[in-house]
Order: C-alpha cells, then structure tokens, then sequence
C-alpha cells in the first residue's frame, strides 16, 4: 500500500508538546488533511491532559493510539485506566508507529 | 529534494552540524514552534510542500 | 512494504527508549539506527544489551556519536555491539534516511542528582 499523500503522521515522543501537537492536528484537518498520532514513552502522559479526549475524538479510533506498554512502564494500569477517548483496540505496540510511518505521506516528531 | 527543518526549541551546535549537511545541494525551509503563538497553518503548508521534515528537539 | 530507513536521535539519558522504538521498527523490517549522542547512555541492563544486538541482528545499528562506544555493551565474543560514528559521518549517513527521529528532550544543562543519576 503506498503512502497516502494526504496523511499526516505525528510520532510523539516528548512529553511537553501537547500544544503543538492539538495545533498541528487542527492546522492539517483544516487544510484538508488527515492526522494519524501515536503517543509513546513518556508522552504517554498528556493523555491525562484535559485536551487529550477531543483530539483523540477528533482523529477516530483508527488514526490516534498510544503505547500500552508505555504507559504501564510509566506507572498507569493499561488495563483498567485506558485514557478518555480511546479504546483497548487503541493501547498498541511500536507496530503502529510502523503502520504511521508506511501510511502517512508525510510526518512530523513532536 | 524540498527538506523542512522545524526547531522545537534553539539548535545546539550538534543540530546546527547536522542540519548544514543535510539541507546542503537541496532545497532547504525552516519553521520554529519556539514561539509564543506558532502559526500551524503555515507550519502544516510547509510540510505539505516539502518532501521530507526534521522536527529538532 | 517498502523496508525504510529510520535514525533516531537520543540526546537526553531518559531517553534511551529509542532503542526500543527502533527495535519495533527493526522487527516490522525497517533499517532502524539509534544514536546516542554525546555519551548520554542507559545502564545497560540485560533488557537493554539484548534490545541492542537485536537491532544489530534485524541488519540495522546502534551507535554512538561524540563519546567512545562502552566496554560495557558487548556480544558473547565480548565485541562491542554499538558502533562509533562521528557528528559528520552521521549528517551525510542521514542524507540518505527517509525518516529522521530526534526522540523526547535534548540534553539537560545540569548533571542529574544522586536521586535519579543510576
């Protein structure tokens, strides 16, 4: 499958970006563009921020996940304490930055 | 080759290094969100336009 | 699906985790090469000595750019796993990168406190 040339891929790696990242979704759904997010390592904690459901029901469950595995190593229950907004289909592995990187026409790392 | 290069805060020598080679023979543009109110719009425009983007730390 | 070619950038000692973000994109067959920069290395643990020669196996590599590769990283030979590889040679290596990471935060002004230093 190739790259679609109208998704844009955010890999989210530091935890003090989270103006950016809500900025940069709205700027690309805007322009007509799709946001594809995946929030890892110690990112994981802006999903407690109060921003955080909007903008993974902005983007749908397909196109926003997080690292389950982060977010257990980072002292949060992956089970029983999924963030508002997602799902369990949306704690995933590395494999998702993966599928961002074959999908996304284009990226950025926040 | 377009490359945008975005700074999320002031490059460090070491960035500095790496962004001369890399923007060197090409088609090279910057963005800094290192400011009070970055425009997002325009940051998005960029990395539409450009094949490949570096976002520093 | 095209195997891509992915350097992430670890700057920050907290930030050693991008060896296993590269790992995850080394076992969905991309070329994955971590960096650590400027001696900022993990204690390397098992966990980690096995993540990094995982990568070395998955035909990608981990190196280290501005300090010596440490002696305390090494294979069952007793060679060491991680690659010593200078500030240019990583600028024109990356020329040819279709992805460029510098993972979490930059390096930290002040050295850490015996609180958080091990």
């Amino acid at each position: 499958m190739a790259a679609d040339p109208n998704k844009l891929g955010i890999f989210v790696t530091s935890p003090q970006n989270m103006r950016h990242v809500i900025g940069i979704a709205d700027a690309a759904e805007k322009a007509g563009k799709t946001p594809m997010i995946f929030f890892t390592y110690k990112s994981v904690h802006l999903t407690k921020d109060a921003r955080f459901k909007a903008l993974a029901d902005k983007c749908g469950e397909e196109n926003i996940a997080i690292c389950a595995d982060s977010y257990t190593c980072e002292g949060y229950d992956s089970a029983a304490d999924i963030p508002a907004g997602l799902s369990g289909k949306q704690m995933r592995t590395q494999a998702f930055h993966g599928a961002l990187l074959d999908e996304c026409g284009k990226y950025i790392v926040l | 080759m377009k490359i945008l290069q975005v700074y999320r805060s002031e490059p460090n020598d070491n960035v500095k290094t790496l962004v001369g080679i890399l923007n060197r023979d090409r088609d090279a543009d910057e963005f800094s969100l290192n400011v009070e109110s970055p425009d997002y719009d325009t940051l998005v425009a960029k990395i539409f336009a450009a094949d490949k983007t570096v976002c520093w730390w | 699906m095209e195997s891509l070619k992915v350097y992430i950038l670890i700057a920050n000692r907290m930030y050693n985790d991008g060896v296993r973000s590269g790992l995850g994109l080394a076992v969905e067959n991309h070329y994955a090469y971590p960096v650590i920069m400027n001696g900022e290395f993990p204690s390397f643990s098992t966990y980690m000595s096995e993540n990094i020669a995982w990568v070395k196996d998955m035909e990608g590599q981990v190196y280290s750019c501005g300090a010596p590769a440490p002696d305390s990283c090494v294979d069952e030979e007793g060679d060491k796993l991680i690659d010593e590889i200078s500030l240019e040679e990583l600028g024109e290596a990356m020329r040819d990168a279709d992805f460029i990471i510098p993972y979490g935060l930059s390096k930290q002004t002040n050295e850490p406190p015996p609180a958080c230093a091990e």
